[in-house]
């Protein structure tokens, strides 16, 4: 009872963290302070990975909205289905890759492919993956999984995949 | 750069500059007409290419309508072949009083006749204008012509193209350092972003940024001891400035909620401006180079991104406005934004020339992107760099 109730509430303060971290949930631009950040667990990134080997396209990418790095309700069991692998692996660890669609800045759609790549792995963290098991990088506009230039391949195109790495 | 265009260069005076303190124009919106006809060019290539090249750069130096046949100002002297070297002697006469605004000869190896008739084109443009031109500075830019997104420079006139980097991977974001002598960019070569510095007299690389995540947006200050960049080391994309010399990067930003993205120094080193999208779209601020409370630079546009703090003390930005990204100059002070004219394309990533007039831009059509000049005064867009791939992230290096 009580181990449930524990994974109730990391599961809200993930969802919580996911759900802040969309830009536009906060249009009044208020600046966070030092404590503030510490206070909702921004956990520093560890050094990179190396000594191992990268096995991508096992997952299916986690798909986000316009301009937005909140990870939806819908493509949560996405990242669920790597936090179980995880778990059942625990000498494996995982590379989030962010990417854009191609409209805009290639240098702001750098630091927006960082931000989905965070926000899934501020979820697999409330999922109870330990954080030094999760490297983000961020590809920006850079490698598009589908070609045309539509709604349809840009809605593909903005997405975390995730490279496993052991 | 340029000390090695000195060195490079045998400049021989033939004649001394009578009247040189004469300025003639007295502002940019009118065009001088200038006489090519008094130019005797021999029929050898490589006195071809330095006529043809001299009257490319002084006409996109804006300052001049060269003509053939009359003009308020006539070019005369003579271009030849002498061995191994072109040999030239330029003469610029004010027809009205024939007072001699400008008269030099030079010398120099025949592979090089470009080299020289950028800094003939540089020196008509401040003997007459009291203005220094930008025809012997660089663009470096990204390229996909290889196959992958590769470093590329190229000359101010768009000619001379060539290929810095060999890594097959991706490029992001090149910046020139203050003295013109190296590069800093985002590269993935080693599979994650990180930041390297080129030298381009050595070609001699390192690493400047290799932090978990995001390693992007590096810029130089103008006094090249200190580096602006974006990193997500400590959990989020923020804006950090590092000492080149030592210590360990501080930062600047602390907004969980955004990130921030393409920083770029006010001239006197003082200031930052930069992307963030906090109010939930991608705008301008600026913030102190020791952090404090960012402003908002940007009120008109959707977006507005890829800020660039021109030596004019104006920021060149991309802003988009009825789907499309335009160039907008932004007066920090005053915060007066002026879109530049456009013909429908887009226009991104715009760079200042050292001269303070000029931009370039990527232009894109239907997902083609090449290079252009762009004019804050008068002339229509000149497509420098174009075809064979795309042409991406230009930015112009200093005098």
């Amino acid at each position: 009872m009580k181990k449930q109730a524990l994974l109730m509430l990391v599961l809200l303060v993930a969802a919580t963290l996911t759900g802040c971290q969309s830009p536009g949930r906060n249009p009044a631009g208020v600046y966070g302070t030092a404590g503030e950040y510490g206070a909702t667990g921004s956990i520093p990134l560890a050094g990179r990975f190396t000594g191992g080997t990268e096995y991508p396209g096992l997952f299916a990418p986690v798909l986000f909205a316009y301009d937005s790095s909140q990870v939806s309700a819908t493509e949560r069991p996405k990242a669920e289905a790597v936090s179980k692998h995880l778990k059942q692996n625990p000498s494996m660890a995982v590379i989030v890759e962010g990417h854009c669609d191609e409209r805009g800045s290639r240098e702001y759609n750098l630091a927006l492919g960082e931000r989905r790549a965070l926000a899934i792995r501020s979820y697999l963290t409330g999922l109870g993956i330990e954080a030094n098991r999760i490297q983000t990088k961020s590809l920006g506009e850079e490698a598009p999984s589908t070609p045309e230039h539509d709604e349809s391949a840009w809605s593909l195109n903005r997405r975390g995949e995730f490279v496993l790495y052991y | 750069m340029k000390r090695v265009l000195l060195l490079c260069l045998s400049a021989l005076l033939l004649a001394p500059v009578s009247n040189a303190q004469v300025r003639v124009v007295k502002s940019a919106d009118r065009k001088l007409t200038l006489n090519l006809s008094g130019l005797r060019v021999a029929g050898d290539p490589a006195a071809q290419i330095f006529f043809q090249t001299l009257e490319k750069n002084l006409r996109l130096s804006g300052w001049f309508e060269p003509l053939r046949g009359s003009g308020e100002l006539l070019l005369s002297g003579s271009v030849n072949r002498k061995g191994g070297d072109v040999r030239t002697t330029c003469q610029v006469i004010r027809q009205a009083d024939r007072a001699t605004l400008f008269s030099k000869g030079y010398s120099i190896d025949a592979d090089r006749a470009r080299t020289l008739a950028q800094r003939v084109a540089d020196e008509i443009v401040e003997a007459v204008t009291g203005r220094k031109g930008i025809a012997s500075t660089k663009i470096a830019m990204v390229g996909t012509r290889s196959g992958a997104k590769e470093l590329w420079l190229c000359d101010a006139d768009g000619g001379s193209v060539s290929q810095l980097t060999t890594d097959k991977s991706i490029v992001v974001g090149p910046n020139w350092g203050p003295a013109g002598d190296r590069l800093v960019y985002t590269s993935f070569m080693r599979g994650f972003p990180d930041v390297y510095e080129v030298n381009l007299r050595s070609r001699r690389r390192k690493s400047l940024a290799s932090y978990g995540g995001l390693n992007t947006g590096a810029a130089l200050s103008p006094d090249g001891k200190t580096m602006t960049l974006i990193l997500s080391k400590d959990g989020n994309p923020e804006l950090y400035v590092q000492s080149l010399s030592r210590g360990k990067p501080q930062r600047i930003t602390t907004t969980l909620r955004a990130t921030e993205a393409s920083p770029s120094w006010s001239p006197d080193g003082q200031n930052l401006v930069y992307v963030s999208d906090q109010s939930g779209t991608p705008q301008l601020y600026i913030i102190n180079r020791n952090g404090g409370r960012p402003k908002r630079l940007s009120s008109r546009g959707s977006e507005n991104v890829a800020p660039d703090w021109g030596p004019n003390g104006l920021i060149a930005c991309a802003s988009k406005e009825g789907g499309r990204y335009h160039i907008a100059i932004i007066n920090p002070t005053s915060g007066e934004t002026r879109y530049l004219p456009t013909d429908g394309a887009d226009y991104e990533d715009p760079s200042w020339a050292p001269d303070g007039r000029h931009l370039v831009a990527a232009r894109s059509v239907r997902y083609q992107s090449s290079l252009y000049l762009l004019d804050t005064v008068s002339d229509a867009p000149v497509a420098l760099v174009h075809g064979d791939g795309n042409w991406l992230s230009p930015t112009w290096s200093p005098r």
